[in-house]
């Protein structure tokens, strides 16, 4: 039944609040040891899937297997599963010990077992000399710990995180992302990570699955998302990208030809056969990232395959990279940027240059409009 | 002075006023008749003619009889029980209400809290005609067979006090206990489920730890309504159910030993601020972490 390395399936699962329909069949596979991000703006219904799998709330239709058994009607305290909450949700009552604790105890544990146990978890999240104080007298980073070493401490096949840096400043966040991810590493459980921070997801997940208003967009790595966007909104969705509309040429090998306002585009589909298959005259974007995209004078030759005479707009100074805004010679309603690498100097450009916009196929995607 | 000074000086003359005669208020009602009461408990009595001069022997008096600290002894026992057993009763009550959702919530509350709209004395002798003789707990168990003829374990003694203190402050320890109840956030409950705890479990062990600051409010609540009350024990304690409030009560009607009276009223209050203290001092406990 169960495919092998895979932990978690979700088939088809829906899921609505009050006739609105928050998902729309979703199917997802989780593999054994990965770490996983859902990916999503507000509403898109990530942490409705986190809900789900958590057992916190139950779906409309469709089922979620664990080892390719049901466990869709298998209560939340029965689930092998636990949750890293987003306010952190640790118990003012009991001291960080008796928090990490917690589920042991109430699975009936032995006492010299849970002791062991809480200790090596404190420890695993550097909290060891913390054991004795309360919630209330820790930082939100040191909760925020305490919380993750409470979820680990149960062995749960899946570690549910649900936005769990959100309430962090950006460098606190930035160094619970790197700790996150080495003690993932070390215990090799697998996380399901929830966010609407792109660049959070790219920094750790091994694949991130992308969803919005209710449905997943794509399931891949990082790079792949990133490079190889499926649809328009994956494209739109991670950080800065040049879309250029057009119609659908014909396919030679690996690459497929785009028809565009700015002229003929040609561009890889390596890795993507659906592409290669639609329709010629169908309607496509082609995307490029700024950092792909070379800045020369506007009488240069050179040698990769997409040109495009564009007078330069803005140039914004973004410490390690410049970005510079242009618009197209042939069709001034297209704003394409590039990314320089900054210099103390200054930029090679300015406003108001002439100059020819260059890039590769290999770094030029086709994404279906 | 312009027309605009006039009237900003006016209105800040009414705002002294305001904010004087809200410290002079509770001054002159509260503070002042407590301050005439330990007066007087200083002075002495010589054939109903009150002496103003200043003595302790009214305290010695309650210190060495033995006819006074008995009952003062017992009637704290006595409201300390009605506390437990409010609280025994509403604990349940204010859980059910936390789980109702949207209207019905609001109904139940405004339900629970009708009896404090209706006399007291009304309800002393609604109480009281259920726990008398042929009173509708005499009757039921009557009829289920459990006693033979109609008991008068009920009424007219310190049992009939205690059931009767019981049922009328009961809403005063749902309201503290479903209050501390509605500030358990719903994640600490969802967190406990998530880590294996069953339904009873995370009560056990989640909901009820954090709702004691509840518990200790409604218990100090509830302690300083039964021990300042002397109507209910008068109505339905008869000769057996003499209680602090009732010697008190007696000590400025028919004793007319007004000086004694005032050093039992302040021994009484006394015994509430160190109730109240104690309740908020278990609540800060609680909460402080």
């Amino acid at each position: 039944m169960a495919e092998p390395g895979v932990l978690l399936t979700l088939r088809s699962v829906t899921k609505s609040y009050g006739g609105t329909a928050i998902l729309h069949g979703v199917d997802l596979d989780v593999r054994d040891g990965e770490f996983i991000t859902i990916l999503g703006p507000s509403g898109s219904g990530k942490t409705t899937i986190l809900r789900l799998i958590g057992g916190f709330t139950a779906p409309a239709g469709g089922e979620i297997r664990l080892d390719g058994q049901d466990i869709t009607g298998v209560p939340i305290n029965r689930r092998p599963f636990n949750t890293v909450f987003q306010d952190y949700a640790l118990f003012p009552h009991l001291t960080v010990e008796a928090n990490v604790a917690y589920g042991l105890v109430v699975r009936g544990t032995p006492r010299a077992e849970v002791t062991k146990r809480v200790a090596d978890a404190l420890e695993l999240v550097s909290l060891g000399p913390f054991g004795k104080r309360y919630p209330a007298q820790l930082s939100g980073g040191q909760r925020q710990r305490v919380a993750l070493a409470r979820a680990i401490v149960c062995r749960p096949r899946l570690i549910l995180l649900d936005e769990p840096l959100a309430a962090l400043d950006v460098a606190l966040r930035h160094q619970m992302q790197v700790f996150l991810k080495s003690v993932q590493a070390e215990i090799r459980t697998t996380f399901l990570f929830v966010t609407h921070d792109q660049e959070e997801a790219i920094a750790m997940a091994d694949r991130i699955c992308v969803m919005n208003a209710g449905r997943i967009q794509q399931i891949g790595s990082p790079h792949e998302v990133y490079y190889r966007p499926s649809c328009e909104f994956v494209a739109t969705f991670f950080g800065d990208n040049n879309l250029i509309p057009g119609m659908l040429g014909p396919t030679s090998g690996h690459r497929r030809s785009i028809e565009t306002s700015l002229g003929t585009l040609l561009c890889s589909i390596k890795g993507q056969p659906a592409l290669a298959e639609a329709p010629v005259g169908s309607r496509a974007f082609a995307t490029c990232r700024p950092e792909a995209i070379t800045i020369g004078p506007a009488s240069g030759a050179g040698a990769a395959e997409n040109r495009i005479a564009a007078t330069i707009d803005q140039v914004a100074f973004g410490g390690a990279s410049t970005m510079a805004f242009a618009k197209a010679a042939k069709d001034p309603s297209i704003a394409l940027r590039a990314s320089l690498q900054s210099r103390p100097e200054g930029s090679a450009v300015s406003a108001g240059d002439a100059v020819t916009l260059s890039f590769r196929a290999e770094d030029c995607r086709l994404v279906p409009a | 002075m312009s027309a605009r000074d006039v009237i900003v000086g006016r209105s800040r003359a009414a705002a002294l006023f305001a904010t004087v005669a809200a410290y002079c208020v509770p001054l002159g009602f509260i503070l002042a008749p407590l301050a005439l009461f330990l007066t007087y408990s200083f002075f002495s009595v010589d054939h109903g003619n009150i002496v103003f001069s200043p003595t302790i022997a009214n305290y010695v008096r309650f210190f060495t009889d033995p006819v006074f600290q008995p009952i003062f002894w017992r009637t704290c026992l006595l409201c300390l029980s009605v506390a437990v057993l409010c609280v025994l009763f509403a604990y349940p009550v204010a859980l059910f209400l936390t789980g109702l959702k949207g209207r019905w919530r609001h109904v139940v509350l405004v339900l629970l809290l009708v009896p404090l709209l209706m006399s007291y004395v009304i309800k002393i002798y609604a109480v009281r005609s259920i726990l008398g003789g042929n009173g509708l707990l005499n009757r039921t168990l009557l009829a289920l067979g459990i006693i033979h003829e109609p008991s008068m374990l009920f009424v007219f003694n310190l049992n009939a006090v205690l059931l009767t203190l019981t049922v009328l402050l009961i809403p005063f320890a749902i309201l503290p206990i479903f209050l501390s109840l509605e500030t358990i956030p719903k994640a600490l409950r969802h967190a406990s489920a998530d880590l294996g705890a069953s339904d009873l479990q995370t009560f056990l062990r989640v909901v009820l730890p954090l709702s004691l600051p509840g518990v200790a409010s409604a218990m100090s609540f509830v302690f300083v309504l039964a021990i300042g009350d002397f109507l209910t024990p008068q109505m339905v304690g008869g000769q057996s159910g003499f209680t602090f409030g009732r010697i008190i009560y007696s000590q400025f009607g028919t004793a007319f030993n007004w000086p004694f009276g005032a050093a039992l009223s302040v021994i009484l209050a006394a015994t509430v601020i160190c109730a109240i203290a104690l309740g908020s001092l278990a609540e800060r406990r609680r909460t402080a972490r």
